[in-house]
């Protein structure tokens, strides 16, 4: 069943190996069928689409020779009238099990050369929205890979059937339950609707890519039938809109190939699953590499911002750092990298981007990444700068007060070690999203840390109002007012009340960080299995 | 002749334009600078090429995706 083996069986010499005996040629015969996939056409068409055939992608991403696959043979036959095979169109769908950064995961597509990848009716699923391979997953505890290529059930189906199914087929419970066990990981590499549309979702990653990939809940036919609108697939549901805006897809590549390597790089910072600890690899970066340019990255001016990318790149092990939702919810960064070798996720504001205010989509993506990272037992460093939840009339109406508190929330949950490092501002409930008030609390400061309940400018404007109006000249009692509670604002003072923990040289930001994620290892081995689930969320 | 249009990625408001209509920039070039949640945002040209338009003025309020100008490359 290896392609490899196969490969060679196919040669001359394997070839009348297997003559030889008649069981193996029909074995041989049934096997050829199945690496035919939809036939010739069916391939040129996909490639002329600027897509891979699904056995192309296994074999892009996986490590060399290793797909071993299960449910080869499974399609349906034609057989003439004396019960002899004629012709065998396979399954489209293709799985079994392989091994990425040498490590083994479950893999399973859609074949879209084969009858479009449409739902097949089988003895037993082979996998997507459960089946064979999810149950692979869970019971071996191992990764999940779904390349999702397929057009999910059709109306056709209730014909062949005889009746219509009830929404919610058996098996998907085993795609939910697996979110809490293993990495599960999806690409949408063609156009997806319905059921597989779902299960990419239902993911802890998930890529597209940028022209050849759509995803929508119901595809522009629909929508016209529907709403009377022409719209076209992709700006229904291109990366533009699936990820850039929305945020339904993490990551867009722009080639296959590229996302099938998203897909390697973020399962190298993933245990297995929830019972083991993330790797850990040799790290040839320096520990004590104490970065000067760290001293003055923060503009003296308050107004003007800075790269964050730069500062994390800084600081985290050379060329480690890999970021989830780069293009959505851009007010705040989550980014997977290491630290001495050992997975640690980043989430970090932006000042370039609404000055880091937390609006609803940061929210999002901050609660899913903490969500993420708690799970698989990462911990977490928060690199602070944020003035405080977005403000203005389109804020309030996409309820960021409320996305915002489930930020807090979730925060407020975690059991992974978090530290958090203010770097500038950190002000008001979007400040408490950046550290866990219930756990050991450790917060650290640069000298130009500055905290508290809301920023002095706006501030004092509304705490002093009937005083900065009754005043002659109101302008200047307002600054007046600001210089004297700004004195109260220094990070030093509060490290005198051992509020914050320890203020810090910014140079000296790696080695700090790398001897506290070394710490937490014996605490994260203490608590590793499934997470709790709690309460219901704001 | 290609026209790329340059578009606020936030809502605020103009603070100053630093450059004229029939300026060269190369990509990366500032501009203009916006104000949005008291900071100063700056707004960098996409691509090489010549400014054509301006759509908005200092003190001009901005909304997400407006076109702040236009550049012709």
């Amino acid at each position: 069943m290896h392609n490899r083996e196969l490969g060679s069986e196919m040669s001359d010499a394997g070839k009348k190996d297997v003559a030889e005996t008649p069981i193996n040629e029909e074995l041989y015969f049934r096997r050829v069928a199945a690496l035919e996939m939809g036939g010739k056409e069916a391939i040129e068409r996909q490639h002329a689409n600027g897509r891979l055939t699904v056995r192309e992608r296994f074999s892009e991403l996986t490590d060399k020779e290793s797909f071993r696959e299960v449910g080869t043979l499974a399609g349906s036959g034609e057989y003439d009238e004396n019960n002899k095979l004629v012709r065998v169109t396979p399954a489209p769908y293709v799985a079994g099990m392989a091994r990425v950064n040498g490590r083994p995961v479950a893999i399973g597509g859609e074949d879209f050369t084969v009858r479009g990848g449409t739902t097949f009716g089988a003895a037993r699923r082979k996998g997507g929205q459960g089946g064979f391979i999810e149950d692979l997953a869970h019971y071996y505890k191992i990764p999940l890979v779904n390349l999702i290529d397929g057009a999910g059930g059709t109306v056709t189906s209730a014909k062949r059937r005889g009746y219509v199914a009830f929404p919610g087929v058996h098996g998907f419970e085993r795609s939910v339950q697996l979110l809490g066990e293993v990495p599960v990981v999806s690409a949408v590499l063609g156009t997806a609707a319905g059921g597989p549309a779902g299960r990419a979702i239902l993911s802890h990653f998930s890529v597209m890519v940028r022209g050849t990939s759509q995803i929508f809940a119901a595809g522009p036919p629909v929508v016209k039938r529907s709403l009377g609108r022409d719209i076209d697939k992709e700006e229904l549901g291109g990366a533009a809109t699936a990820v850039d805006k929305a945020g339904t897809i993490h990551n867009a590549a722009d080639t296959e190939e590229e996302a099938l390597e998203q897909i390697r790089r973020f399962l190298s910072y993933m245990p297995q699953n929830v019972w083991e600890l993330p790797p850990v690899v040799p790290c040839d970066d320096p520990v004590d590499r104490c970065e000067v340019a760290l001293r003055d990255i923060v503009p003296e001016k308050r107004t003007q911002p800075y790269s964050m990318h730069d500062l994390i790149d800084l600081v985290v092990d050379k060329d480690s750092s890999f970021e989830i939702q780069p293009t959505n919810g851009k007010s705040v960064i989550t980014t997977l990298a290491r630290l001495d070798g050992r997975v640690v996720g980043i989430v970090a504001n932006n000042p370039k981007f609404y000055s880091g205010a937390m609006d609803a989509s940061s929210a999002h993506k901050q609660i899913r990444f903490m969500e993420l990272c708690d799970t698989f037992h990462i911990p977490l460093v928060f690199l602070v700068d944020v003035p405080g939840f977005m403000v203005g009339l389109k804020a309030e109406q996409e309820a960021t007060l409320r996305e915002g508190m489930r930020a807090v929330y979730v925060a407020g949950q975690l059991t992974v070690p978090t530290i958090t490092l203010v770097i500038r501002k950190c002000y008001g409930m979007a400040g408490m999203a950046t550290c866990n008030k219930n756990d050991i609390d450790l917060k650290l400061s640069w000298p130009s840390g500055e905290w508290g309940s809301l920023p002095v400018e706006g501030g004092v404007a509304a705490a002093f109002r009937r005083d900065i109006a009754n005043s002659d000249d109101p302008k200047a009692r307002e600054k007046e007012l600001e210089a004297e509670l700004r004195a109260y604002a220094s990070p030093f003072r509060t490290a005198e009340a051992f509020a914050v923990e320890e203020i810090i040289d910014p140079s000296e930001t790696r080695p700090i960080l790398c001897e506290y994620i070394a710490l937490a290892e014996g605490r994260l081995r203490a608590n590793l299995g499934p997470k709790r689930k709690a309460g219901v969320s704001p | 002749m290609t026209i790329t249009n340059v578009a606020s990625e936030v809502i605020g408001s103009v603070w100053k334009v630093e450059m004229n209509v029939g300026d060269a920039v190369k990509a990366g070039d500032t501009i203009m600078i916006l104000e949005s949640m008291k900071m100063e945002i700056p707004v960098e040209a996409p691509v090489d090429g010549k400014i054509t338009e301006f759509k908005v003025q200092p003190e001009d309020s901005v909304d997400e995706d407006q076109v702040l100008c236009t550049i012709e490359s």
